[in-house]
């Protein structure tokens, strides 16, 4: 560990900001959905066969089970996911993207859960064995893309951090370089994580199985497409520090981290830990509030910002970054 | 890849930064096959007109650093290893030299000429 900086202390008592609205998007709006969807279920219910279909293979329908086992699937799944991601984000939702993860997770789990429900209950409405179940075709790829497209919705809508300048100089212990006078500077690293050629084969490896297992073509070609636009899309990042702060972006628009020069109390180079602080690689909220791009294991810059919020890149030569970002936070605050 | 601007320096700032790319490569830090900033980014996080970039990213290119490639962006050249800058700035010495000493274009090149025979 780095010694605590000096503006430690605040840290803790920084409360987390936007509680009402993290309560809505990722608690109130789920469970909502949730109680909506077992309502409709349960109008559906003298129109249902008993026992329900509850499985298709390639064939077509070839499992059942009870009303209430299908139905109960919508809390058990979406209810931990909504509770736990309210909670993350309720007790350490201080960066927005905290907070944006956290409402994803609980939207896409809690309607994922409710639109496989409605999509299979309303395959066999007015049937009279759960045998002569109609196919999910549409139905299927419906309860793919909604989630996602909510997913996205709640993200966002979730409120940003809004601006938070620092009140307190750059401390001297903080690493700085030379600059000249009234002279601009930029410190700009790619970060890689997989290679795209390696997503690629992965994901039309994993498209061909489910080709081959479901004996149909469209669902693992829009599936693998999707995968494969979005893994592609953050596989590699570029991390710029200038005069406005630090941006971290990838191939796709969102989501990315930006952290203006004007909330940077200071910045240095820590060791990095994937699984144990962050709990995997990529684009990762971790306990204790902090957010960041870790795609390695080892040397990482980590920026401490306004309002208890730290910011970790995974990157090499972060020293140079760290020192920039010092020194120009410290020239623009005078 | 760090750059600094010196505005109180005699070199021009596109000079600034192509040298400074350049060494970033010399040290290793930006591979073959590797892009370069965007020049427009580039030119936002510096605070500098694009076509000062551009022009930065040109000279590199003619020095065999890197290729610039439409659509693609700037991308440091496999050979980039034959970093052609001293040539250059042979060339920019013998420039200058004949120019003080008076003598014509046609004159040094000819000059130049016999010299590549």
């Amino acid at each position: 560990m780095t010694p605590a900086p000096a503006t430690a202390p605040g840290r803790t008592a920084t409360p987390v900001p936007r509680r009402a609205a993290t309560t809505l998007v990722t608690l109130v709006v789920p469970l909502v959905v949730m109680v909506a969807t077992v309502a409709l279920a349960l109008s559906w219910r003298d129109r249902l066969p008993d026992p329900v279909a509850s499985h298709w293979g390639p064939d077509g329908v070839d499992g059942a089970s009870s009303f209430a086992g299908l139905v109960s699937i919508v809390p058990l799944l979406g209810l931990p996911a909504a509770v736990l991601a309210w909670w993350f984000a309720f007790a350490a939702g201080r960066s927005a993207l905290s907070r944006r993860t956290a409402a994803a997770i609980a939207l896409w789990t809690s309607t994922f859960a409710c639109a496989m429900t409605v999509v299979t209950l309303s395959a066999q409405l007015d049937v009279d064995h759960w045998s002569q179940a109609r196919d999910l075709d549409g139905g299927l790829a419906l309860a793919f893309a909604v989630p996602v497209v909510v997913a996205l919705l709640g993200a966002w809508v979730t409120p940003g951090d809004g601006p938070a300048p620092a009140a307190s100089p750059v401390p001297d212990s903080a690493p700085r370089l030379a600059l000249p006078d009234g002279g601009q500077a930029a410190w700009v690293r790619r970060v890689d994580w997989v290679h795209p050629a390696v997503i690629v084969a992965i994901v039309v490896g994993f498209s061909a199985l489910m080709g081959a297992i479901t004996r149909s073509w469209w669902f693992p070609v829009t599936i693998g497409a999707f995968l494969l636009a979005v893994l592609v899309g953050l596989s590699g990042w570029t991390v710029t520090v200038d005069g406005r702060g630090l941006v971290a972006k990838a191939r796709l628009p969102r989501p990315r981290l930006v952290l203006p020069l004007d909330e940077v109390e200071h910045a240095e180079v820590v060791d990095v830990h994937p699984l144990r602080e962050f709990g995997g690689w990529g684009l990762r909220v971790g306990l204790g509030g902090r957010v960041g791009l870790v795609v390695r294991s080892g040397e990482a810059l980590e920026v401490t910002r306004t309002g208890g919020r730290r910011v970790v890149v995974t990157v090499d030569d972060a020293a140079t970054g760290a020192a920039l970002l010092n020194t120009l936070a410290a020239r623009a605050r005078g | 890849m760090l750059i600094r601007l010196d505005p109180a320096a005699p070199e021009p700032i596109y000079a600034q930064i192509a040298a400074q790319v350049r060494s970033a490569a010399a040290r290793g830090e930006l591979e073959p096959g590797e892009r370069l900033p965007a020049a427009r980014d580039l030119a936002e996080s510096l605070q500098v007109n694009l076509h000062t970039v551009l022009r930065a990213y040109q000279e590199l290119r003619d020095a065999g650093l890197i290729e610039l490639r439409r659509g693609r962006g700037a991308v440091v050249a496999a050979g980039a290893a034959r970093d052609l800058a001293p040539l250059a700035d042979a060339v920019q010495a013998l420039a200058s030299t004949a120019r003080r000493l008076g003598v014509p274009p046609e004159t040094t090149l000819a000059l130049v000429k016999e010299a590549l025979r």
